[in-house]
């Protein structure tokens, strides 16, 4: 599966000069818990709600700052093409919880661990099915046939 | 997903009792209707750049409207 098509939510991006407050109110308004800082059509930063709180509401900084004064830069990404078992590995090594998605230089959407961990589920599901018919249906075989 | 301006996109909630969001189509920025949108949300009028997912679907009763409104 591509990683695109691993993808759940929609993304949401806001220009770097946008204020602090904004990008908390289009995070709420969005029902997501991080954005995609774009300038002129390139991704260059992220800022998560968590990025508000630690590097904005804790050091003062006010309502009014720029947004770009709390993003996460440079962003680890993933080409939406490749296999979406590649992202596990891009987590594995690096300490986030959520890649960017591009295609090209391009930023198209946002895959985090949440994202990844239902497919998991879902792939553990397919797996276990035929075990667990196995085991509450069973079937005996029949003999193998005795030769000469 | 195709939009055009004056379209709502509607995106679904992702927990039990979430609701559903919705926003306007200001802007299409990406070729023959694609994405990314500039969008505007409903409630408090911020607009973002807005890159659709499998959550995100178009409604496009407003533009419908509009062009049988100018027919």
């Amino acid at each position: 599966m591509r990683t695109i098509d691993a993808v759940h939510r929609s993304g949401v991006g806001l220009g770097p000069e946008r204020t602090i407050r904004e990008a908390a109110s289009v995070m709420e308004q969005a029902g997501v818990g991080s954005l995609a800082i774009i300038d002129d059509e390139r991704l260059v930063g992220i800022v998560t709600d968590r990025d508000l709180v630690r590097r904005g509401l804790a050091r003062g900084l006010p309502a009014d700052a720029r947004v770009d004064s709390v993003m996460s830069s440079p962003v680890l990404t993933i080409d939406a093409d490749v296999d979406h078992h590649e992202a596990f590995g891009l987590f594995r090594r690096n300490a986030v919880r959520r890649l960017a998605v591009v295609r090209g230089n391009q930023f198209v959407g946002m895959i985090s661990i949440d994202d990844l961990l239902v497919y998991l589920a879902c792939d553990l599901t397919d797996l276990a099915r035929p075990i667990t018919a196995e085991i509450l249906f069973a079937q005996h075989d029949s003999p193998v046939p005795a030769t000469a | 997903m195709r939009a055009e301006v004056g379209d709502r996109i509607v995106i679904k909630g992702h927990r039990i009792g979430e609701p559903d969001r919705d926003c306007e189509v200001l802007e299409v920025r990406g070729p023959n209707g694609g994405p990314p949108y500039v969008v505007r949300w409903e409630e408090d009028g911020h607009e973002a750049l807005f890159f659709p997912g499998s959550d995100a679907s178009v409604d496009h009763l407003r533009s419908t409207h509009e062009r049988e409104g100018a027919s």
